[in-house]
């Protein structure tokens, strides 16, 4: 115990500048395996330090402590020392070792998970991420789990709020996969499928090189959001993404492939046949809310449809070709559809007629001027984000060796031997 | 060391000699350091990639490699033409230069260029050292009396002419003892029509802050300027204003009555077909640059997604090479 004693002096006496916290992170480094080996002893010495002032010395012993595994008698304890230490801790110290903290959180997760309470971890577990990352453009370890413990606690608007942000900067692969899978999920849930989209679509065309099975499942239902807020799904993927999701998403969701073809075709009875046929299989996949919602969204799709052929329509002749029961379904589906702004028309009740408008924004107001100038500053940014990494990518010796060696062998004029590699 | 030069020469420096010390400064120092990896995710460990990373960084902050060659030319008369340059090499550790490598140039030269030969030499840095009399006194022995290029590769954007100074070595005495020192000397350049397209086309290649080239840029850049003005102006009545309010500055009515008249005078026009017009002509300017921030952006996120599939893409190209007869 002598040796811990001492470790614990050092970390109160080093604490307070930043070269001290230095030198205090090479002791630490170095005490790492008597540390660990001690594990189930050091809960007492906890105590003796102060989260706020000798963050790095405590994490280091809150690391070695969870080190073993977590009982439900102990998850109790643990989770609110934990909690009590991410809140009081200071960032520049817990940055100096990011892996600690990363461990000790994902610890921290499974003793919440264990306890059934995930809601009490979805605090803790965003200032955490905030104190761990940066600057709000990057992607840390903790962003998918913070979203996980979003969603098994049900609150949605609190990981929306993480979800705002733009990411340039990401540490592993497998996080932007999980973060965006995570956050897809969670826009869903919120019904705001334009972000839900865009995330999934971040997921299926990040660059792989194997296939994965989280871009598996983000594409199943990257497919079914597609087509409930576009009403369609585009069958080839960009130019962007990964050769290999390229070659091999599609084969490995071909249910929902089919799916999409049905719903193309616009034959409401086909399309339920279908669901009812495969039910198990979108259900073994927790898909079943999704593909209902994909059924509902098709008379809407084919009301939209008519907008395009008919300037005017009587309420009954919409619930012929859509193939609801009666006109006042159709009424209410299109009232629904002029509040959620999704067509323009005017309802006459005298009549039953509906006469589709067009879309009234002349967007001459000083609102949509100042959107406008927003979001050229926001392309600015981006342009010039893109042109600094094109400039990178270029002196890339991966990229010049590859490209070196598509040159021509021989030109038509000369017959000089031009150099095939770029030898650097 | 530099003061100007008595020796009553002209100089004239050709633009190819010095897109050339600029290509060999450029070419040798990306050699040396290993551009760090695009995104940390490429790679399978990241703590190996901090490691390079780190590394690359140290690289960087070593001192800039320097880079030694010869300049060739004519002389006629009082005035000194240079024409063109090669490279030497030279160790500066041992102080050794390779004689045979630069015979061997100088006959490559020779043949081509029958009336030039070697008028000194250059080399990259911010000032002329000392160390640099070695070189100079080993080229004595082909030039009584070579030149010094330098080329200074640190790029300040606040510069305004070239960082390329000449300078010759003149024999002074200091202390009582007679000893070589440079001078530096004024130089003009001088272009053939080659020349002067190229050096046209490489800077119209990447336009980064430099001055507005077009019409168009010449004409927003005043309007900016004087409004600019504008703004400064309202700024000195509006705090004269602020400090007349709290007191600090005592109260002159005539001021006071000016500022009133000018500020009755607008709004200048106040009408709603005004502010419509006005609306809708702001809102199609706004629009077509978004359009034209759109097509830009999407062209070069169209060329780094090619890039990167080359790069990274295991089985996007085959080799496009087709034998030509």
């Amino acid at each position: 115990m002598n040796s811990v004693e001492g470790l614990l002096t050092q970390i109160r006496g080093l604490s307070s500048t930043a070269s001290d916290v230095l030198s205090l992170q090479n002791v630490l480094k170095q005490a790492d395996e008597s540390l660990h080996a001690k594990s189930t002893r050091l809960l007492p010495f906890l105590d003796q330090l102060d989260p706020s002032k000798h963050s790095l010395g405590y994490l280091y012993f809150l690391e070695a402590c969870t080190a073993g595994p977590v009982t439900t008698e102990s998850a109790s304890s643990f989770v609110l020392i934990i909690a009590r230490f991410i809140s009081s801790c200071v960032a520049e110290q817990i940055r100096l070792a990011p892996d600690k903290f990363i461990s000790v959180c994902k610890r921290f997760k499974d003793q919440v998970l264990l306890l059934e309470e995930p809601l009490r971890g979805v605090a803790p577990m965003l200032t955490a991420v905030r104190k761990l990352q940066s600057s709000t453009e990057h992607l840390t370890t903790l962003h998918p789990e913070f979203l996980l413990l979003c969603l098994l606690a049900k609150c949605y608007k609190t990981g929306l709020s993480i979800l705002e942000e733009d990411i340039f900067e990401v540490d592993q692969p497998r996080d932007l996969y999980l973060y965006c899978y995570y956050g897809g999920m969670i826009c869903i849930g919120q019904k705001c499928f334009r972000k839900a989209l865009e995330l999934l679509h971040n997921v299926v065309t990040a660059p792989m090189s194997t296939i994965n099975a989280i871009a598996v499942e983000a594409y199943k239902k990257y497919i079914l959001v597609s087509l409930i807020h576009h009403g369609q799904l585009s069958t080839s993927l960009p130019k962007y993404a990964s050769g290999v999701a390229q070659r091999n998403l599609k084969s490995l969701c071909l249910s929902y492939m089919e799916l999409a073809n049905s719903y193309n075709n616009g034959k409401i009875a086909d399309l339920e046949t279908y669901v009812q046929a495969n039910m198990e299989k979108f259900g073994s996949d927790n898909n079943l809310g999704l593909v209902k919602q994909v059924v509902s969204s098709i008379y809407k799709r084919n009301i939209q449809r008519l907008t395009q052929t008919y300037l005017t329509l009587s309420l009954q002749d919409i619930a012929n070709t859509v193939q609801l029961n009666s006109p006042k379904e159709a009424e209410m589906h299109v009232l629904q559809m002029i509040q959620d702004g999704e067509i323009y028309a005017t309802i006459n009740q005298k009549d039953g007629m509906v006469r589709f408008v067009e879309d009234p924004e002349l967007y001459k107001t000083c609102e949509m001027i100042e959107h406008i100038d927003l979001s050229i500053q926001r392309l600015m940014t981006l342009s010039n984000k893109l042109t600094v990494m094109d400039e990178l990518i270029s002196c890339d010796p991966l990229y010049l060796g590859k490209a070196g060696r598509e040159r021509q062998r021989f030109d038509f004029d000369d017959f000089d031997s031009v150099p095939q590699r770029f030898n650097i | 060391m530099a003061s100007s030069s008595s020796s009553g020469l002209t100089f004239k420096l050709h633009p190819l000699v010095i897109v050339n010390i600029s290509d060999h400064y450029t070419r040798v120092k990306s050699q040396l350091n290993l551009p760090p990896s695009l995104t940390s995710t490429s790679s399978a460990a990241t703590s190996n990639n901090n490691n390079n990373n780190s590394n690359g960084g140290e690289n960087n902050q070593q001192k800039p490699p320097r880079v030694y060659g010869c300049v060739i030319g004519v002389q006629r008369g009082r005035t000194v033409e240079i024409f063109n340059s090669f490279e030497l090499i030279y160790d500066p550790s041992t102080r050794s230069l390779d004689r045979s490598f630069l015979e061997k140039k100088q006959e490559l030269y020779k043949k081509v260029f029958p009336h030039f030969y070697v008028l000194g030499w250059y080399s990259t840095g911010s000032n002329a050292q000392e160390s640099d009399m070695h070189f100079h006194k080993a080229l004595m022995d082909i030039n009584e009396s070579p030149l010094y290029v330098l080329l200074n590769p640190a790029i300040n954007p606040a510069q305004k002419d070239l960082p390329v100074t000449i300078y010759e070595s003149e024999l002074h005495v200091i202390d009582g003892v007679p000893q070589l020192i440079f001078v530096r000397s004024s130089y003009t350049i001088e272009t053939v029509e080659a020349e002067r397209i190229s050096v046209d086309h490489v800077a119209h290649l990447k336009p980064s802050g430099g001055s507005a080239a077009t019409q168009l840029a010449a004409q927003l850049t005043g309007i900016h300027s004087a409004i600019k003005m504008l703004n400064s102006r309202i700024r000195v009545v509006h705090q004269y204003l602020v400090g007349m309010q709290k007191g600090d500055i005592p109260c002159e009515s005539s001021l006071l009555r000016q500022v009133s008249s000018l500020l009755r005078r607008l709004p200048a026009i106040e009408s709603e077909k005004f502010q419509d017009d006005l609306l809708m002509e702001y809102k199609d300017t706004l629009l077509i640059t978004y359009l034209a921030m759109f097509t830009n952006c999407s062209s070069t996120m169209n060329e780094l997604v090619d890039k990167f599939n080359t790069a990274y893409d295991r089985h996007s190209r085959r080799g496009g090479r087709t034998a030509f007869i």
